[in-house]
Order: structure tokens, then C-alpha cells, then sequence
């Protein structure tokens, strides 16, 4: 049933193959990695999906015209011999399918968390790496249009050198994921070592290894469960807010995760030597501090007309991307699978470094460590 | 005969419960989930003390739940579904879920009472107030539709697909827009809420209504009493004199509160959904389309619903549709004043 590549066109032409991607795991973000494949007809095709639960398989092929769907994981790989799988299952299952993927000639995409601890993930990677193929992770915001402006500012030398960083998430706990984790006591996500933090706080520190150099900084964690209702089961075990200081030799760092501050912010502050700056994710807006260059009274009146014309302009620049049809939802999903299929068709590397990967599973170990669970 | 009710703690299965004992059961088991509302079907149980009913916690998606729900069950009444969420979530929840059941009733030959959907129904193609009675075709394109029909369609082909397999004795209930109080103000039939301004959709279309009280009835009168052979009953479930969605505003605005509206005429409708869709495309889904030509011609194409079969088993409607309207307003109007005083 896979579509007949042979045939395409654009290789004639001498245009690269678009890759065969198959999906395991058709839960809620698998609609989001279909989405924006499907939006890169020239690097990839979605050629087949699969589920544990066939009719999942089946209703994510109706929605999105997939040619093929299976329950068997072996048997859509030896059907239809994908170049790329992409693993959107819980993670208790990323590293045995890894292995099956890489073993079947496979390049993967496994969505994060990576693995259930640092353990299995050196594994995950080390598997990739000795099959010869590329892995990357759903670290879809480092590559969301603020943190690429966050960066092009501070090559341009805008922050000096980095001095602190602050990584906020904010987490909606009745939105579409959180009011399945409250709903029932057996969801996966109360099986993970780390719990609800194990399966957000990759966005908390993953925007964090690219101002910290260090392999295990200082790291301090503080957790609780702010959440009143009690349950009785497993659901009152779950922790909702968490804490955290970094202190690396150069860089330090806080990461905050909350479920309970209003509106569910998203943010990363990067103070520098010369300034701040402040890129935020869900308004897509960055803008730098102002500071008072003028004295007096005048100091205090002048920045906030500053800050405002860096919105306007920030605005401005989204209501013109938006015009293009260029202000997507899953913009850094996007551009993240993009890198991926670019990478493996010229043997480039990755576009999350595997070293950043593993200090991030790494330090998740060490928080759990510190934070147990609520009672 | 014990039977089993799913769904029990929601909007329908109350007055279902009620109707059931009413109509002479008297040993029934009802489904709930941690932290379920048991207090609607504990008020009808109270008023027939003779009869049994029993809770047992259960969830769906999880099989042996579900096997323990109906061990010993003479006859089930399938209610719990999902009505909103993530894609993942509805399929999960309600077809997967369904697959559960039908897993824990195997080969057995009890007897299954399904509540479907008129969104099940395939009339795009069939033209402005095309009349549909439960022998119209169902939905050929699910992927076109929105979410909740795709769900209810593929849940009804699983029925269908054990009915002919196992020889499963099914009855397929498919209501319109269940009303009353503790339900919703507005189908999408009527229209849709777009930033504090409502679009009023539907125009003169009769809104195929369903009063809570009059669709457990029918529920329970054709769950007990509809003759089923190899081929599954199918009943549509939908009350007389019914409103125009026009006018069921204007008395929503007249007995509840004011509501800024915009009518929006059909042939601007589908101008627009097809302008939309178009838009949609070219920007790469970069807004969601929630209106097409298509889901516009299936939801506000003013299909007549036909209920002549349900009426021919002996279905007379309780509450009439006047009385019915007013109960729901006057629920709706207390729910407004209390919000406001809060």
C-alpha cells in the first residue's frame, strides 16, 4: 500500500526523494508531527502510521489521507520500509522502539521525554549512533521564530556575555494533556519516575544547555503539589509546581514550571553583561530591556516609549508573517523536522546536539533525585 | 434482568434511568468514573424503592473494567461517549472504548441498545432539506466532517460490524439535539459563538430537537420493545412541532437573555466556508477551517428528520415541545441569574 516513490517527478528533475516517514504511537501530538510533515511535501511523506490500537492507526489515516495503517509495529516497518520512524508513544516505550527502528535501517524522531532516565537514553543514542543514523528530539521551541531572533541578537553581540538565564513554562493542568493526566489515575504519565515534570521539563532546560557549558552543574530542586483535590488514587501523588537554580562555572540558571499561575506563560530571560533580553514564546515577541541612558526623570519616562516601539515592531513583523501565511501554531515543529531530513539527506549533523540531549536526561535524573513525590 | 448503563451520570442518562424503572426495570447497574456526579440517577432510583441499582466504577478505555461491568448483564444501554477534546482523545474514549464493550460482551447475544447520532447521517450530497429518515446512507466522507460525527460514525460501524458478525441483537437510537435542563444552550445547528458575537446559522431550518425527557422514553421504550432480527432497529429520535432555528433564538432572547447576533443567510454561509477553505489551503492550515462547503451543507443544509418509525412502535411524545422549550429556558434563566449573581 506505500505510495510508489519511484515514480515521483521532483527526482527526475534532479531534486532530492522526499523521505518515507512512518508514525508509531496516533495520540494527541501525533496529529501535530503529521500536520507538519505534511506541510514539507518536498522532504518527506508520511507513508504509514501505527498504533497498539488499530482503530487509533485507522482514524489518524482516515483524518489525514495516510495510504496505510497497522497495530504491528515489525510488520509496518517490513511493509513499508520507512527512512525515518517517528516515535510519538509515552516514553516508557522510546527505547525499545528505537532499537527495533534502527535495527530496520531507521532514522527517529522520538519525542520527548527521550527516555525514562539518563540510563536508557545514553542507551537510546548509543543504538542510533552505532547503526550510522541520525536522532533527533521534539525540541520543537528551540527552533520557534523568538528563539531564532534570540539568537541572531546575541551573535550581533546585543547581551555581551551571558551572565544568568531564566526559563519559565507554564502548564495549563485543565487544558487537553493536563485534564487527561487528572482524569484518570492509570494515564502514563503518573508511571514516570518524574511524573508531570518528566514529561514538560525538557522545555524548561532544553532552553537552558545552550548558555551552560557544564556536563552536571550545580543543581537545586524544590517541588510540591499546590493541586487540592484529593482523589484517593495515584492522582494525589502529583507533584505541580517545581523550582529550580543551575549554577554552572560561567552561567547560572532558574527554570520555573508552574500549573497554577494565570495566563500559562512561556518565556526564556537571558541577562548579559550589556543587557536583557526577553523572548517570549507565546506572544512571539523579543525584546531587550532598555535600561535608563538618559538622567534624571527623563531616565525613568523615556524606556517605557522604548519598549513599546520593540512590540510594535515585534507586531508588526507577526501581522506581516501572518499575511504570508507564515505564523504557524507548530512553526519550531516544523522547522525542526526540516533540519532533520536536511541533515539526513546530506549526512549533516543533527539539529539538537546528542551531547545537550543527554546532560538534559542527566539533570532530570538529578531532579527526581531531589524532589520524591507528594504525599 | 439486570441491565447495564453506560454514561449514566451524564446529561441523558438521568432521565433514562427514570424511564428504564418507570418502564418496569427493576435491577440495573450503572457505570461511573472516580469523581462522577452520582446524584441525578440516585434521585430517580429513590423514587421506585423496589428496584435495584447498583454502581459499579468503570472506565472505557480499560478492559477489564469493563468485562467486570458486564458480567451478568441481560441487556446494555450504551450513553457514555465523548462530546469534546483532542482527536486522539474522542476516538479513544468513545470508539476505542466501544470496542471495549463489545470485546466484554463476545459472542454473547445481549442485548444492545447503541446511542447514536443524527450527525451520523451522509446528506452533504443530498441537497437543501433533503428529508432523512433511518434509511438515508450514512456518512461517506467522515474526514470531511467534524470531529464528533467522525466519532459517532465510526463508533455505529463498529456496532454494526459485531451485529453482523456475531449475531449481536443491536438497536441504534440516533437523537437530534437533546434539550433540557442541564444541557447546552445552543446546537451548532443554531449557530456559533465567534468572539461575544453570536452567528446566527441555521435561518428557518426546523431545528430537530429532542427533549431530554422524551428522548429517555423513547430510549427506554424501543431498548425494551423494538423487534430486532439480523439486521439491527434503527430509530430516529426527534420531537413535533418544532421550532425554526430563527425562532428558537428569538424565544432563547425573549425568555433567557439578550444575544448579540448576526444572521448570516445560507448563500453567504457557503460563500464563506468556501472562501475559508481556500484560505485554509493556501496558508497551510495556518488558521483552522472550521467552516467548508461541505460541513456548512451537513450541518445547516435544513435536512427535514423524519420520526414515523419511532411513532409506529407506539412512541407518543411526553412533554410537547412548547412545554419542553419553557423548562429548558427557565433552567437556562436561573443558571444566567446565578452566574451573575456570583
Amino acid at each position: 500500500m506505500s505510495l510508489d516513490f519511484a515514480a515521483n517527478p521532483s527526482e527526475e528533475k534532479g531534486k532530492r526523494m522526499p523521505l518515507k516517514v512512518a508514525l508509531v504511537g496516533c495520540g494527541k501530538i501525533a496529529d501535530g508531527h503529521v500536520e507538519e510533515i505534511q506541510k514539507l511535501p518536498d522532504k518527506a511523506a508520511v507513508v504509514a502510521v501505527c498504533d497498539r490500537e488499530l482503530l487509533m492507526a485507522e482514524q489518524m489515516a482516515v483524518r489525514y489521507g495516510i495510504p496505510a495503517f497497522y497495530d504491528s509495529y515489525e510488520r509496518m516497518l517490513e511493509a513499508v520500509r520507512p527512512d525515518v520512524v517517528h516515535i510519538t508513544t509515552p516514553p516508557q516505550s522510546h527505547l525499545a522502539l528505537t532499537r527495533t527502528a534502527v535495527a530496520a535501517g531507521c532514522h527517529v524522531y522520538v519525542e520527548k521525554p527521550l527516555a525514562l532516565n539518563y540510563a536508557d537514553s545514553q542507551e537510546l543514542v548509543a543504538c542510533v549512533e552505532r547503526a550510522g543514523k541520525l536522532l533527533t528530539i521534539g525540541y520543537t521551541y528551540l527552533f520557534d521564530p523568538p528563539a531564532l531572533e534570540m539568537r541572531r541578537l546575541i551573535a550581533e553581540g546585543a547581551l555581551g556575555d551571558v551572565v544568568h538565564v531564566e526559563s519559565y513554562y507554564g502548564y495549563s493542568i485543565d487544558g487537553q494533556f493536563g485534564s487527561a493526566i487528572r482524569a484518570d489515575p492509570g494515564h502514563w504519565v503518573h508511571a514516570l519516575p518524574g511524573k508531570l515534570f518528566q514529561n514538560n521539563v525538557d522545555h524548561v532546560l532544553n532552553k537552558l544547555t545552550e548558555f551552560l557549558d557544564d556536563e552536571e552543574p550545580r543543581l537545586e530542586a524544590h517541588a510540591w503539589r499546590r493541586d487540592r483535590k484529593a482523589f484517593g488514587d495515584e492522582r494525589d501523588r502529583l507533584q505541580d509546581e517545581l523550582r529550580l537554580t543551575i549554577i554552572g562555572k560561567r552561567v547560572s540558571a532558574y527554570g520555573t514550571f508552574s500549573s497554577h499561575v494565570k495566563p500559562s506563560a512561556h518565556f526564556v530571560r537571558v541577562y548579559g553583561e550589556k543587557n536583557i533580553l526577553h523572548a517570549d514564546y507565546v506572544s512571539r515577541t523579543v525584546t531587550l530591556e532598555p535600561g535608563a541612558t538618559l538622567p534624571s526623570a527623563i531616565g525613568r519616562l523615556v524606556p517605557a516609549f522604548g519598549q513599546a516601539a520593540q512590540f510594535l515592531r515585534a507586531g508588526g513583523r507577526n501581522a506581516r508573517a501572518l499575511a504570508r501565511g507564515e505564523f504557524q501554531f507548530f512553526s519550531g515543529m516544523n522547522r525542526l523536522m526540516a533540519m532533520f531530513y536536511d541533515a539526513i539527506a546530506s549526512g549533516g549533523p543533527p539539529p539538537v546536539p546528542m551531547r545537550d540531549i543527554l546532560r538534559i536526561a542527566l539533570w532530570m535524573d538529578r531532579i527526581w533525585a531531589q524532589i520524591g513525590s507528594a504525599r | 434482568m439486570k441491565v447495564l448503563v453506560t454514561g449514566a451520570t451524564g446529561f441523558l442518562g438521568g432521565p433514562l434511568v427514570e424511564r428504564l424503572l418507570a418502564q418496569g426495570e427493576r435491577d440495573l447497574r450503572i457505570t461511573v468514573r472516580p469523581g462522577s456526579n452520582r446524584s441525578r440517577v440516585a434521585a430517580a432510583a429513590a423514587r421506585y424503592p423496589d428496584a435495584r441499582v447498583d454502581y459499579v466504577t468503570a472506565n472505557l478505555t480499560v478492559p477489564a473494567e469493563i468485562a467486570r461491568a458486564v458480567e451478568g448483564v441481560g441487556a446494555v444501554y450504551h450513553l457514555a461517549a465523548s462530546l469534546r477534546g483532542a482527536a486522539a482523545d474522542m476516538f479513544l474514549n468513545t470508539v476505542v472504548g466501544s470496542k471495549h464493550l463489545l470485546d466484554a460482551i463476545g459472542p454473547r447475544r445481549t442485548r444492545t441498545i447503541l446511542i447514536s447520532s443524527f450527525s451520523v447521517y451522509g446528506v452533504a450530497e443530498l441537497g437543501r432539506g433533503a428529508p432523512v429518515d433511518e434509511s438515508t446512507p450514512l456518512e461517506p466522507h467522515p474526514e470531511k466532517r467534524d470531529l464528533y460525527a467522525h466519532v459517532k460514525l465510526r463508533e455505529e460501524l463498529l456496532f454494526r460490524e459485531r451485529a453482523a458478525r456475531d449475531g449481536l441483537p443491536l438497536v441504534i437510537l440516533r437523537p437530534g439535539v437533546i434539550y433540557g435542563p442541564g444541557g447546552g444552550a445552543f446546537s451548532t445547528r443554531v449557530g456559533l459563538n465567534l468572539f461575544g458575537l453570536f452567528l446566527s446559522l441555521g435561518g428557518h431550518n426546523r431545528l430537530p430537537l429532542s427533549y431530554v425527557d422524551n428522548c429517555a422514553d423513547a430510549i427506554a421504550l424501543a431498548g425494551r420493545t423494538a423487534p430486532v432480527s439480523t439486521e439491527p432497529a434503527v430509530y430516529n429520535l426527534v420531537d413535533d412541532d418544532l421550532p425554526t432555528c430563527r425562532e428558537y433564538l428569538a424565544a432563547y432572547q425573549a425568555q433567557v437573555a439578550p444575544v448579540r447576533s448576526l444572521p448570516v443567510p445560507y448563500p453567504v454561509l457557503s460563500l464563506g466556508a468556501r472562501l475559508l477553505e481556500r484560505y485554509n489551503r493556501w496558508s497551510r492550515g495556518q488558521l483552522p477551517a472550521i467552516f467548508t462547503p461541505y460541513k456548512v451543507a451537513s450541518t445547516w443544509g435544513g435536512n427535514r428528520f423524519d420520526n414515523a418509525k419511532i411513532k409506529a412502535l407506539g412512541w407518543r411524545q411526553p412533554v410537547p415541545t412548547e412545554e419542553g422549550l419553557r423548562r429548558a429556558f427557565s433552567w437556562l434563566r436561573d443558571q444566567a441569574a446565578a452566574s451573575g449573581a456570583r
